[in-house]
């Protein structure tokens, strides 16, 4: 699964890691992510993010 | 322990996070100018482009803060401070102590002295409520000129014309985007933009704003006209300064601070856009959010050093890719640049080396390598042996 970065701030999301702290288990993808999730370090929404390359 | 924070952007909404994830006891009191909660600043972009409800503009919901035992004064702007008491003086002269005080109180959309600029239709885009503003006077007013083809002049246009506004850029530049790209990358960015329908107008000053009470349109310094029912200007911000500058702290263009963000009075720390620091002056995300976590730890008895940070924009302007990394428009002598073009693929890249070593870069229209040059230039790596591959479209940045 791919990991996302936030255009905002820079945060990356790892599926294999997730969003524990708000309710996100490890092996979530992004594209799994709920429609209101946000940014865990600056709270932009999933618009925000873009799927990172190699 | 009383930590009292002016501000509830990024820089003092991270603080009061990161704080209360390393002490659980700290008493923290957040005075907000606002109304709101905290929202992220590219949220009012979104929201205007009609792409994100107005529920969903904020990071945390409102509970968050009682969760988290943060006190939240919204509406309630720290009015003095008073260093050597220890005190901040807010509403009706009603005085609190504290024992650390961050100013995270950020900056103000900047309004140039431009002659007319008073009138009704004239707005600038830094608030929710500006951005309510904007949104209801648009409605009746759909032709919109933006002053200023920066980022922000650039995504606001890109919001209006979602909204069905009719909207034209002026810049007084010879090219879009000056602080992160070169002519060449602006021209092909140009392009990419005239095709959404937005209009594009480079190298001009705008001399006054006209009609009577209302907005009529622009006049520029060469004499074109432009007529317009409403004006958003982006030209930058401004830290705010006012209560610091009063209270005696060290000001120059920004709240002085030095390595750990220690303003030179004890006991008062800054963070965020209103900052400068080694004569810099930030006002984007990532440095905010550094600057935020450093200073919570030192609030607590660490002695962290802030190094900078390497200004990195990736951005989805009208829906092309445009990264800009480090120094990407070198002005004296002594810089390699190293450039391609792909002008059918809307692609092109730029690199900028000094002795071999990658100091900045422009990416444009292509996501391969994005992450790749991005760390590459925030290391300053030196990629002398691979400077002519490393712009190739699959090349591997893992063996850098």
């Amino acid at each position: 699964m791919e990991k996302w970065e936030c255009t905002a701030c820079g945060y990356v999301y790892d599926p294999a890691v997730g969003d524990p702290e708000n309710g996100v288990p490890p092996g979530t993808a992004f594209e799994d992510l709920p429609e209101d999730w946000v940014c865990p370090q600056c709270g932009v929404g999933k618009e925000f993010f873009q799927k990172m390359s190699a | 322990m009383k930590i009292i924070i002016v501000g509830n952007g990024l820089a003092g909404t991270m603080a009061a996070k990161t704080l209360r994830e390393l002490d659980r006891r700290a008493e923290i009191e957040i005075f907000a100018e606002e109304q709101v909660i905290y929202y992220p600043r590219p949220n009012l972009i979104e929201f205007m482009a009609g792409n994100l409800p107005f529920e969903r503009m904020f990071a945390f919901p409102g509970v968050w803060y009682s969760q988290e035992q943060i006190q939240l004064r919204l509406g309630t702007p720290v009015k003095k401070i008073v260093p050597d008491s220890q005190e901040v003086e807010i509403e009706n002269g009603q005085r609190l102590t504290y024992d650390f005080l961050l100013l995270a109180n950020g900056a103000s959309a900047f309004l140039p002295p431009i002659k007319g600029a008073d009138k009704k239709g004239v707005f600038t885009l830094r608030t929710l409520s500006d951005a309510l503003n904007i949104l209801d006077y648009m409605k009746s007013h759909p032709r919109l000129v933006v002053i200023g083809g920066g980022l922000l002049g650039l995504e606001i246009a890109r919001a209006a014309k979602a909204r069905g506004a009719d909207v034209e850029v002026v810049e007084f530049f010879p090219y879009l985007l000056p602080r992160q790209l070169d002519p060449q990358g602006a021209a092909l960015l140009r392009t990419e933009i005239e095709k959404c329908g937005i209009r594009v107008r480079l190298n001009v000053t705008t001399d006054e704003i006209l009609g009577s009470d209302e907005i009529r349109g622009l006049r520029f310094k060469n004499g074109e006209e432009l007529s317009a029912d409403m004006a958003i200007v982006a030209a930058g911000v401004r830290p705010n300064v006012g209560i610091v500058k009063e209270a005696g702290l060290a000001v120059d263009r920004g709240v002085v601070v030095n390595e750990f963000l220690e303003t030179g009075k004890p006991r008062i720390y800054a963070a965020g856009d209103g900052i400068q620091h080694n004569g810099r002056i930030y006002g984007i995300i990532p440095a905010s959010f550094e600057q935020a976590r450093l200073v919570a730890a030192n609030m607590l008895g660490q002695r962290k050093k802030y190094e900078g940070t390497i200004p990195s924009n990736t951005l989805k302007v009208v829906g092309l890719l445009v990264t800009s990394v480090g120094l990407v428009n070198p002005e004296a002598g002594g810089f390699e640049e190293i450039r391609r073009e792909n002008k059918e693929g809307g692609i092109y890249k730029k690199i900028v080396l000094q002795d071999g070593i990658l100091i900045g870069a422009i990416w444009m229209g292509t996501k391969n390598g994005v992450n790749g040059i991005s760390r590459a230039v925030t290391q300053k790596l030196n990629v002398e042996r691979w400077k002519q591959s490393l712009l190739e479209d699959d090349f591997d940045f893992s063996i850098l």
